[in-house]
């Protein structure tokens, strides 16, 4: 290319390039006062970027009742979310509502003073029966309320229904029967449960504590129970049973759990009822290709099924420009119709007692059972966990699955992770 | 000449079977990608469906996603920042080694020190002053970041590049009278440009496949890159994406540097002759 | 004797004294450099300073920055699992030498000159093209238990093939080095090429009259007149193996446990999931150092023996 053609070029494209930036605009503060109305949608920076269409529904939602919507700004990672978000605090970059987790965590940004209260819409809320009491407590913090729950998800059972057919099987209602499940599969070379050592490698250990020993479970959370101790030993040995006995699945599997289970791969997977956005979205059939079962306790002693469930709080920023946007949002946000149209756009359950998933029955059922209090309610171990705790604890149960005879050493590690957190942290998670 | 001709055909042979090799990987991304997304099986991936399930993928990601806005602001930094960075870089090269720039090693060790710091370390501060400055959220912002990064790269292959340009062309020209800068644009530059297209398809792919730089400095869609929508949709759990949807995201995604590669071909198909003018 | 002092590769030093016109290289020489240097102190010195500074205190993300002197160094010293990632580390760096770089300089030398060239090295040029996640996912597919990697190995007669990759060590490093490899190769091999071509025609001819041909050609004209390029790929090789997060992260996350950890991965987790700044910036102040020592030493040695550095 000619020289003058080349400087030409250079100018041209340093000129677009100003052009185009100018014209992309600066970032935006957009000073909208605490005009109930603001001028500009909400900003609401959470950390699952895939649910960015679904916060688009609930915002024009939003914007018809309203007046305002919300403008998602997703996130995928979750430990880059939480690095940024807490950064902004430092900033002026701040949102208006972020999603965020219960938990230390959450106590973390109360007593920095980041967040608003929100015990009137509790208040309100529970009266009119669209929260939960028994979520009541993960949100108190110094008993105040913060924030309103953006979701919530209860862990259980997803099965292949046509295998379970296929060898006469019923969803399991005691720990007996949830055995024999898993032998009868056995036998016929189905493999039964899934585990996986990226992520969710804690899914087992709080699911047989909890059907256990609850109590010892919580006292973990709060640093007064060592990992040692006989209860958290048992446990993790009914989870040897299990892999020694090749009921589980290889945890080296990559592939996503919902293929496996379409594919019949593997019988059974524990999750979180959000694992039913990835039924639907293989074309999978409530009722007819899989369903999804509470797992009993192990010890049948205990009053209450142990359920395990996790909640992302959804919170205004205290002190913003729009706070009182944010709350009329919030208050908005925990009615019926939002929550049924966020609840039934992701294939989830909510937070709402009043909603449920018509197409589900199996979820549905356990929403009625948790308002009607059947449930000993626990919080996901990766929420209740100290973040240097739950990271060696992942590391440590990822490695239990490929070498299940370190059962001993696993927990003396994970035991002198949670000392060294306890001993410069007062008890109380 | 017959020897010649052999040596040529065993080459073109091994090149050809590395080549498929290298294929197998790439043609498990197609086939899943264009399979139904509720047909697949990985253990066997590598059959292809009967079924053509591409277009329905697409049109999955497409809405599930804000792909489409975000192509055009990585366009715009993928072209951008490896021009600027290219042309800073043979700058950097051409004082270093043709110009005999004083401490020219220095000098370029302290460009080349730039690629070495882990880059996850390096987010928050650049939030935290990017929003102080207020070039976040900002599409000046990310050019500026984009370009920093790939400098280093970029001044590295052009100082080495030169050192195998004759200094008697320098001397020849400066003895006609020309400028260094005039030397710079109407010699040198002209004779790299093999180097500064390598660079550039590079730098491109690279920036074009950022991720985590483009999360953290910006928010808007107008000013978010392509692989902040992709991720979404790829590696969040909570999405419940089949994976031919998410295989066909990111092969839709990753056109444009596809299509770089193929159009700039020819710039690598003949040898340059350095020693002479 | 280096081709380089060959009479016909034409490299002059300046003839000393010379006063009468303006000086040969110019006035403003840094003028040149300026830009470069400018944008890469502020953009990533900086940054990384304030790293250096967080990593002498202890901080959580959120709430008080407390000073720790050198606690965090210390600790790092005791650690067990950075022993381990430490030894993952330099399975990258052996292997990233190893495998994307010799492997591209043969493809280059294979492909150089033959008609048609390009499009030869396309597919592994291709693989650079995709996304992280896109590879993850295909090669997951691959190293699957049960999956298409044991059943080529099996169908060879070769071992393996009842082995579950990823899940233990050194395996699962070994293979995700195959999977960066696949990756890498055509990057190393496009600028091979951009070397060989580079190459000048002089020594070439010369060698060739002289009845130099094949290997001893390589030998002797090709491979030290391709020095220049070797540094860029080797070099940058080098502080890219050192500094390895992506795809370990996309396929293992450094497990199961820690048994695929790269000191980066536990830079990261240790900052960002362990909420741990100050531990995991000193991590990271580590790797810096190493890996700009490194760099430095083999550069020095690669290119500082030149004539053209300057005065």
């Amino acid at each position: 290319m000619k020289r003058p053609r080349r400087r030409l070029l250079t100018v041209a494209a340093s000129a677009t390039v100003l052009t185009i930036a100018a014209l992309a605009g600066c970032s935006s503060s957009q000073g909208g006062g605490g005009s109930a109305t603001p001028s500009a949608p909400l900003k609401l920076y959470n950390d699952k970027g895939a649910w960015t269409q679904y916060f688009d529904q609930v915002g024009a939602l939003a914007k018809k009742q309203l007046g305002f919507g919300v403008t998602p700004v997703g996130y995928t990672d979750e430990d880059t979310y939480q690095a940024f978000v807490d950064a902004s605090f430092r900033t002026d970059v701040k949102p208006d509502l972020f999603t965020w987790q219960v938990g230390g965590q959450l106590q973390q940004i109360v007593s920095l003073g980041q967040v608003q209260n929100t015990d009137a819409i509790w208040k309100q809320g529970i009266a009119d029966g669209n929260l939960s009491s028994s979520l009541e407590p993960y949100y108190t913090v110094n008993g105040q309320q913060y924030c309103v729950p953006l979701n919530v998800s209860y862990w259980g059972m997803f099965y292949n229904k046509h295998i379970f057919e296929k060898y006469g099987l019923t969803p399991p209602t005691t720990w007996a029967q949830f055995l024999h499940v898993a032998a009868v599969l056995k036998s016929h070379g189905v493999t039964p449960f899934y585990e996986t050592t990226t992520l969710f490698s804690f899914v087992w250990f709080q699911q047989l504590l909890a059907g256990t020993d609850p109590t010892l479970y919580e006292q973990l959370e709060d640093g007064k129970a060592s990992y040692t101790s006989p209860g958290v030993v048992n446990a993790m040995k009914i989870w040897q049973t299990f892999i020694d006995d090749g009921y589980m699945s290889n945890p080296g599997l990559t592939t996503n759990p919902a293929t496996l289970l379409q594919q019949g791969t593997v019988a059974m997977i524990p999750d979180g009822s959000w694992f039913n956005t990835s039924m639907t979205q293989l074309n999978l059939k409530p009722g007819t290709d899989y369903g999804f079962f509470v797992i009993p306790n192990v010890n049948p002693s205990l009053p209450k099924t142990s359920v395990l469930f996790e909640s992302g709080p959804l919170c205004s920023l205290s002190g913003a420009a729009n706070s009182a946007a944010d709350t009329k949002f919030l208050t908005w946000w925990v009615g019926q119709q939002p929550q049924q149209l966020w609840s039934s756009s992701r294939g989830d359950l909510s937070a709402n007692p009043k909603v449920g998933l018509p197409d589900n029955a199996d979820l549905t059922s356990v929403v009625t059972n948790v308002r009607a209090g059947k449930y000993n309610l626990l919080l996901r171990y990766f929420e209740a966990a100290p973040p240097p705790v739950l990271n060696t604890a992942l590391e440590v149960f990822a490695n239990f699955m490929v070498h299940p005879n370190t059962l001993m050493t696993d927990l003396d590690q994970i035991q002198s992770a949670a000392q060294t957190y306890w001993a410069s942290h007062p008890a109380g998670s | 000449m017959r020897k010649r001709l052999l040596g040529e055909a065993s080459r073109r042979a091994t090149l050809v079977v590395l080549g498929l090799i290298w294929l197998f990987p790439a043609y498990l991304i197609i086939i899943t990608a264009i399979r139904p997304a509720d047909s697949f099986n990985p253990s066997s991936a590598w059959i292809p469906s009967g079924h053509l399930g591409l277009w329905a993928n697409v049109a999955k990601a497409w809405t599930a996603s804000a792909i489409g806005q975000s192509l055009g602001s990585s366009l715009l930094y993928s072209v951008a920042a490896p021009l600027l960075a290219c042309l800073i870089g043979a700058l950097a090269g051409y004082a270093i080694v043709v110009l005999r720039l004083r401490h020219g090693f220095f000098w370029f060790m302290l460009i080349f020190g730039g690629t070495v710091f882990p880059s996850q370390m390096l987010l928050i501060p650049l939030f935290v002053s990017y929003a102080k400055v207020g070039l976040y959220d900002n599409r000046i912002g990310m050019i500026i970041i984009y370009t920093a990064i790939s400098a280093p790269f970029a001044a590295f292959v052009m100082r080495n590049f030169f050192t195998n340009v004759a200094f008697s062309i320098f001397e020849a020209a400066r003895m006609d009278g020309a400028s260094t800068l005039r030397i710079f644009a109407q010699l040198y530059l002209p004779l790299a440009r093999t180097a500064l297209a390598a660079v550039f398809i590079l730098e491109f792919t690279f920036v074009w496949n950022d991720l985590l730089f483009g999360l953290t400095l910006t928010q808007s869609p107008g000013t978010r890159p392509v692989m902040t929508a992709l991720a979404a949709l790829q590696s969040d759990v909570y999405a419940g994406t089949p994976v031919p949807v998410a295989l066909a995201a990111g092969l839709i995604v990753s056109l444009p540097p596809i299509v770089l590669f193929l159009a700039t071909q020819r710039f690598f198909a003949r040898g340059l002759a350095l020693g002479q003018l | 004797m280096l081709l380089l002092e060959h009479p016909k590769v034409l490299r002059r030093s300046l003839p000393s004294g010379r006063r009468r016109r303006p000086p040969l290289l110019g006035r403003f020489r840094f003028g040149y450099v300026s830009p470069a240097v400018l944008l890469v102190a502020v953009l990533l010195y900086l940054p990384f300073l304030w790293t250096v500074y967080q990593s002498f205190t202890t901080y959580s993300g959120l709430g008080p920055t407390t000073w720790a002197g050198l606690a965090n160094y210390r600790e790092l010293l005791h650690d067990p699992v950075l022993l381990t990632a430490v030894w993952n580390t330099l399975l990258w760096v052996a292997g990233t030498l190893v495998l994307p770089v010799a492997l591209g300089l043969l493809v280059a030398v294979l492909s150089f000159n033959i008609r048609g060239a390009s499009w030869y090295r396309l597919p592994f040029l291709l693989p650079y093209a995709m996304s992280g996640t896109g590879v993850a996912v295909a090669w997951s597919i691959i190293l699957q238990h049960g999956g298409i990697a044991n059943s080529l190995l099996s169908a060879l007669g070769l071992p393996g093939g009842g082995e579950s990759f990823l899940l233990y060590a050194p395996q699962n490093t070994l293979v995700m080095i195959l999977a960066s490899t696949w990756q890498q190769l055509g990057v190393n091999a496009l600028l091979f090429v951009v070397g060989l071509q580079s190459i000048p025609r002089e020594p070439i001819e010369a060698a060739r009259i002289d009845g130099a041909s094949g290997w001893t050609m390589f030998r002797k004209i090709y491979w030290p007149l391709l020095a220049p390029l070797t540094a860029v790929v080797v070099g940058l090789s080098l502080v890219a193996s050192l500094k390895t997060f992506d795809i370990v992260w996309v396929m293992t996350q450094g497990g199961p446990g820690t048994s695929s950890q790269t000191l980066a991965i536990a830079m990261y987790r240790d900052t960002f999931v362990a909420d741990q700044y100050g531990y995991g910036s000193a991590i990271a102040v580590v790797l810096t150092v190493v890996s700009g020592l490194i760099s430095f030493v083999y550069l020095r040695r690669q290119l500082g023996s030149r004539k053209e550095i300057g005065a």
